[in-house]
């Protein structure tokens, strides 16, 4: 039996877990304990065949690899390599979706369209395409190929980072850390990781710094604005959340992955009456979606379609034993799933080109038969539901309410109210004391930690402290489930300042803004609250503070580093796995501080890790000499 | 009598059993905390190059005829009379290396500043010795000889 | 049935523990001239140079003898042996019987036959009174002269140092430690010895001991003087063979022992410095005095006079000594006298080390470490184990070198390697 992780509803699924003898994440993260010292460190070096080499992290054995790379030059190149794997995944979602939009723009694709126009023409503006007399598929055309063409750019600077203030772009430059172009800086980071290249540890570094700059102001906030451009902007919606979103009398199908330009296209197949009818057919009353991981983000904000769990509930979802079928794509898809539903009658498929699983059924999924795809899995599914075992299912009743779908356009938008759209009351609150300043609180939950009960304990010991929250993926999930994200929760959790910010503009004081490729909205609205005045000149001046309690993926590391880079203060739950090197860690929780304005810590326990912040944006408001906090606690 | 026995053919030579030796015998017992202790806390199992892909984790292997406890002329060395584990008594030992020019393992690490010698002390604060739990393998068993042979011929 | 153990350090201990784990409550009498015995001979240069407190030089607790049952006659001498009456007079001329006998008298410093060497601030270091009777004169001590560049004399002058006298040691031979390590690692130790200011001299040996009563100097047979108010005797010993010769107990340079350790004589055993035995290196009859060897073969006989049936399988000569922070440790054979021997050696003069080893055909025989010494045990199992180590010759001395390099020789091994702790290696490899 796994170790209770505290939360009761995936207690209960464990235990039915356990009895059937089906092994969960956190059996097998059991199995896997004591963690390799040699890996969890990072100086366990598998670059090249003269290894695998370790250090001795207790001084007495090896000091070097076999090429003499001591554990500075190892745990660097471990890291970069881990932060270009996470730029990567980023910045080919964004490729899709450009493609996508290129696809569409030439007429290859019939079952999309462009949902923001308005979007559409700003972001052309942006990448200097002249939108005049132009239709949008034209410039859904050239915007879609001018964006693909920066993937294979190979000098100059990416178009999206002019959005960075001055001082940002500046520091990039002085550090030789601007990218070049998109897919030119994640080779390259693989290149000079390889063994006798790179080896100075700041200097390997930098390609790390490099790759996760591509990611943040490249492929991932490419992936947001197509994303938004392709399915519509969010706009603020009620929907719930918890894999008490299932339900008995309907077909149930989870979305879990990450693009939307599978599981959008399978919302709309959704509502087909053909479908629908077949669905009573078979004797339920509907088709129920909700999601899984990042995909249920994307779909929760533009379609209120329900959130039925986070990265680490995906097995859980299945043993309810009440799932039809899972349609999945990429990143974050556990290979355990196929062994899980074995127990039940779920079917598993896999759809993206870029990956399988043993034992998942694959429909591949193009953009040019969308919809047909779509609902030829839809069909499956639904076919699926004469096959569920009514003995078997147990769908815990817990679920709660949230409020998603924050952009950046419209979060202040609604701050201000329809005639003041802009960010000037945000900056206003945390000018007059109100709001201490913001916190973005992201990333997984991971058993390692509290399995998403840090992300809640953390966000409310912020909201408490008037510090506004904004969330993306797991984490966001994790605090919805907790009921931080409805206006409500200012008043059970939220300190008096910020209560009274919520309360007028009727917002709740954790702000859901979308999927872990959406952390470039925090990005983005760091630019407005510079560009609006009052609280600093550069990203790095805003009182403003990053987190992620429970990492687990190389995205986070890549989203992590393009934050301190970007000026902001990050902490994270379990550090990186670089501790083995005194010299890399003082270098990125320290030394980095100067150069980029911001830096890592690591902190385990989110209350302290909360307070972290908490000082940190302090000193920035000092640094700003803003008002003491109007209703301060101490 | 159970102790730690290392199946050979199993063992990868990985080095997660030195760590968690120096892990359980460090301040923190936290991997990264400890790393950071001063002095380093020191393992006291090794895990030792063979032949080609042949490795072995080594420790004490406490002796029946412990030549160490019979070599020790302070008394620190000495045999547990319930357990018959060979233990170390820091407080008694004077560093005159007697142990370490005995024991036919290499087992003993000597503390040249502190003059005094440390060992496998089979984890007297767990269940389970710290690094057969980190044992990835299971090379690492807890047991007697008799069930040590055993598991290896089946 | 009762027991008898002359002799109360390391063998006559070791013995009685032995003893108890086979027999728990027939009589065992232990008769010493020493009045505290249960102290440990090899500490006592650590308590005369001050660096272990008073309390750790006794291994073990007071309450020993009360503890295993015995009746401990402390203080008394053994005066003599009746093999056939199976009993032994002691100094108040009563007679003990016993059923069976341990002799384990050890040994007796060498007193050199020089002038002088009843005077007053003579002492040789052998037992704890020794100690006592040195530190309780060391006030009025300034200069100290030891005669002897062995392991006591060595130890005895690193005491000394250590209590900030100006020591002074004479060697006759050539070179220090020359019983028991070649030249080479002599003259490291020696650099050390002297870097740390005891001054050493090579090539002297003391005429005579000057003073009146006390004294004030040694004469040294270079025609000069050396002054001085402490003379440490420090020559090695000789084992105490007197009372089993004279009982018709069959001695050479010590009693005699077989490989269960019995002497000549049934029911009568021997162990310790005393006892004469096969040498595992030299593969011939020889005494190593020394602790571990006393302790094994106090093991061993207490065992047997149960009527256990152990072997012995003989002695190693065997000595680890540390000064000034650099260690030595040295088994076996380490001077070879013939050219059957080779020697692989291996130094670094920068960091102090030096490593040998002594082959015979293919088997080793000895063996030096200075200043690295670990993994020197693994080294000592192949001696007693007479592996054939052709295979890995190249890197025993390398640092590398662990037990994991002879896990192979142990596999194929036929003849060694019997006890229980090698069959894990034995059956997994």
């Amino acid at each position: 039996m796994a170790k209770p992780t505290g939360n009761p509803i995936n207690d209960k699924l464990l235990e039915i877990a356990a009895q059937n003898n089906i092994s969960t994440v956190w059996d097998r993260f059991m199995e896997q304990e004591p963690h390799c010292g040699f890996g969890t460190l990072g100086v366990c070096c598998k670059i090249c065949n003269l290894g695998p080499c370790r250090i001795d992290p207790f001084g007495e054995g090896a000091q070097k690899g076999a090429c003499g790379a001591d554990a500075d030059t190892i745990s660097s190149r471990n890291l970069v390599r881990n932060a270009a794997a996470g730029a990567a995944c980023h910045s080919d979602h964004g490729r899709d979706l450009a493609w996508t939009l290129l696809e569409l723009g030439r007429g290859h694709v019939k079952d999309y369209s462009i949902k923001d126009p308005a979007k559409l023409k700003k972001l052309a503006v942006e990448f200097s395409i002249k939108i005049d007399g132009k239709g949008d598929l034209k410039i859904a055309e050239e915007l879609g190929e001018v964006i693909l063409k920066e993937y294979g750019q190979q000098e100059g600077e990416l178009t999206l980072t002019k959005r960075a203030p001055k001082k940002q772009r500046d520091n990039w430059k002085k550090t030789n850390v601007n990218p070049r172009g998109i897919d030119i800086e994640v080779v390259q980071a693989m290149s000079r990781t390889h063994i006798g290249c790179d080896n100075e540890y700041k200097h390997v570094l930098e390609s790390a710094i490099r790759a996760s700059l591509v990611d943040g102001w490249g492929g991932s906030m490419i992936a947001t604005d197509l994303s938004d451009i392709l399915f519509g902007s969010p706009e603020p919606i009620r929907a719930e959340v918890n894999l008490g979103v299932l339900k008995e009398d309907e077909v149930n199908i989870l979305l879990h992955g990450h693009e939307p330009i599978l599981s959008d296209i399978m919302v709309t197949a959704s509502q087909d009456k053909e479908l629908v009818e077949l669905a009573k057919k078979y004797g339920a009353k509907g088709i129920n979606l909700s999601g899984i991981c990042c995909t249920a983000a994307e779909v929760l904000m533009r379609h209120g379609v329900p959130m039925a769990g986070s990265f680490l509930q995906q097995e859980l979802a299945i043993i309810t034993g009440a799932v039809e079928a899972m349609i999945v794509d990429i990143q974050c898809i556990m290979p355990s799933l196929p062994e899980v539903a074995k127990s039940f009658h779920t079917k598993l498929i896999s759809t993206s080109p870029k990956a399988k699983f043993v034992g998942m059924e694959h429909i591949e999924f193009h953009e040019k038969d969308a919809l047909e795809t779509a609902k030829k899995i839809l069909r499956i599914a639904i076919e699926n539901y004469k096959n569920r075992n009514r003995s078997k299912v147990n769908i815990p009743k817990e679920k709660m309410t949230l409020v998603a779908g924050f952009t950046m356009e419209n979060i202040f938008y609604n701050l201000g109210g329809s005639f003041r759209p802009s960010y000037r009351p945000l900056n206003d609150a945390i000018i007059s004391g109100r709001i201490r300043g913001v916190a973005g609180v992201i990333g997984c939950d991971n058993p390692k930690n509290e399995s998403g009960l840090c992300h809640a304990e953390m966000v409310k010991e912020l909201i408490k402290n008037d510090v506004l929250v904004v969330q993306t993926g797991c984490s966001g999930s994790a605090c919805a489930k907790a009921g931080l994200l409805t206006p409500e929760a200012a008043f059970k959790f939220a300190g008096d300042g910020l209560k009274e910010i919520c309360e007028t503009v009727g917002i709740p004081p954790v702000l859901h803004t979308g999927s872990c490729v959406d952390n470039t909205r925090i990005l983005t609205a760091c630019c407005e609250m510079v560009k609006e005045g009052g609280i600093g000149n550069s990203i790095d001046e805003l009182p403003v503070a990053g987190a992620a309690p429970e990492w687990m993926s190389e995205k986070a590391i890549a989203i992590g580093w393009y934050f301190v880079a970007s000026g902001i203060f990050v902490v994270i739950g379990t550090p990186l796995r670089v501790m083995g090197s005194k010299n890399v860690t003082n270098y990125i929780c320290n030394e980095i501080e100067p150069l980029y304005g911001g830096k890592w810590a690591f902190e385990g326990d989110p209350i302290k890790a909360a307070h972290l912040m908490v000082e940190h944006i302090d000193k920035k408001r000092e640094a700003l000499k803003l008002k003491p906090l109007i209703c301060a606690k101490v | 009598m159970k102790k730690i026995y290392c199946n050979i053919k199993k063992c990868l030579g990985c080095g997660s059993c030195e760590i968690a030796c120096a892990i359980e015998h460090s301040k923190s017992r936290e991997l990264n905390k400890s790393i950071a202790e001063s002095p380093l806390p020191v393992k006291r199992r090794k895990a030792e190059f063979v032949e080609e892909s042949v490795s072995i984790s080594t420790g004490c292997h406490h002796c029946e005829n412990a030549a160490c406890v019979t070599a020790c002329m302070s008394g620190a060395m000495y045999k547990d009379k319930k357990t018959a584990l060979t233990q170390h008594d820091k407080d008694r030992c004077v560093g005159c290396w007697m142990c370490i020019m005995t024991c036919p393992f290499g087992a003993v690490t000597r503390l040249r500043e502190e003059k005094i010698v440390l060992k496998c002390d089979l984890c007297p604060d767990r269940d389970k010795p710290a690094c057969v739990e980190a044992c990835q393998t299971k090379s690492l068993f807890l047991g007697t000889l008799k069930e040590f042979t055993k598991i290896c011929s089946t | 049935m009762q027991y008898v153990i002359i002799g109360s350090s390391a063998a006559g201990i070791n013995a009685i523990e032995a003893i108890r784990t086979k027999d728990k409550t027939s009589k065992i009498i232990i008769i010493s001239d020493e009045k505290n015995p249960l102290y440990s001979r090899c500490l006592i240069s650590y308590l005369l140079a001050g660096t272990i407190d008073g309390k750790k030089i006794w291994y073990k607790p007071d309450s020993f003898f009360k503890d295993n049952k015995v009746e401990a006659l402390l203080g008394i001498k053994a005066e003599k042996i009746n093999i056939k009456k199976k009993e032994i007079a002691i100094g108040n001329k009563e007679k003990i019987k016993f059923d069976k006998l341990l002799i384990a008298t050890g040994a007796s410093p060498k007193l050199e036959d020089i002038p002088g060497i009843d005077k007053k601030g003579v002492f040789p270091l052998r037992t704890i009174e020794h100690t006592t009777e040195i530190q309780s004169m060391l006030d009025k001590v300034k200069s100290v002269a030891v005669l002897g560049g062995g392991l006591i004399g060595l130890r005895a002058a690193y005491a000394l140092k250590n209590r900030g006298k100006n020591v002074s040691v004479f060697v006759k031979s050539g070179s220090i430690l020359s019983q028991i390590i070649d030249k080479d690692a002599a003259g490291i130790m020696q650099k050390r010895i002297e870097e740390r200011g005891i001054k050493i001299f090579t090539g002297v040996a003391a005429k005579e001991i000057t003073g009146a009563k006390s004294v004030d100097g040694v004469a040294l047979d270079n025609g000069s003087k050396h002054d001085c108010e402490l003379v440490i005797i420090g020559k090695g010993v000789s084992p105490n063979v007197e009372i089993a010769k004279d009982a018709g107990i069959k001695t050479s340079w010590g009693i005699l022992a077989n490989e269960r350790l019995r002497t000549g004589v049934e029911d009568i055993f021997t162990a310790g410095d005393v006892s004469e035995t096969n040498d595992i290196a030299l593969e011939e009859s020889s005494i190593n005095a020394i602790w571990p060897a006393a302790c094994e073969q106090g093991r061993i006989a207490g065992l047997n006079m149960t009527g256990e049936n152990e072997t012995y399988e003989g002695s190693l000569a065997m000595n680890s000594i540390e000064f000034f922070g650099l260690p030595v440790i040295s088994v076996g054979i380490t001077k070879p006298k013939s050219d059957r021997y080779k020697e692989i050696v291996k130094k670094d003069a920068g960091k102090n080390i030096y490593k040998k080893i002594v082959l015979k055909d293919g088997i080793i025989v000895g063996v030096i470490f200075v200043n690295s010494i670990e993994n020197i045990g693994i080294i000592g199992t192949l001696i007693k184990n007479k592996a054939d180590v052709t295979s890995i010759k190249d890197i025993m001395l390398e640092d590398y070198f662990d037990y994991g390099k002879i896990a192979p020789l142990i596999k194929k091994s036929k003849r060694g390697f019997k006890e229980p702790e090698f069959k894990e290696t034995i059956m997994t490899l």
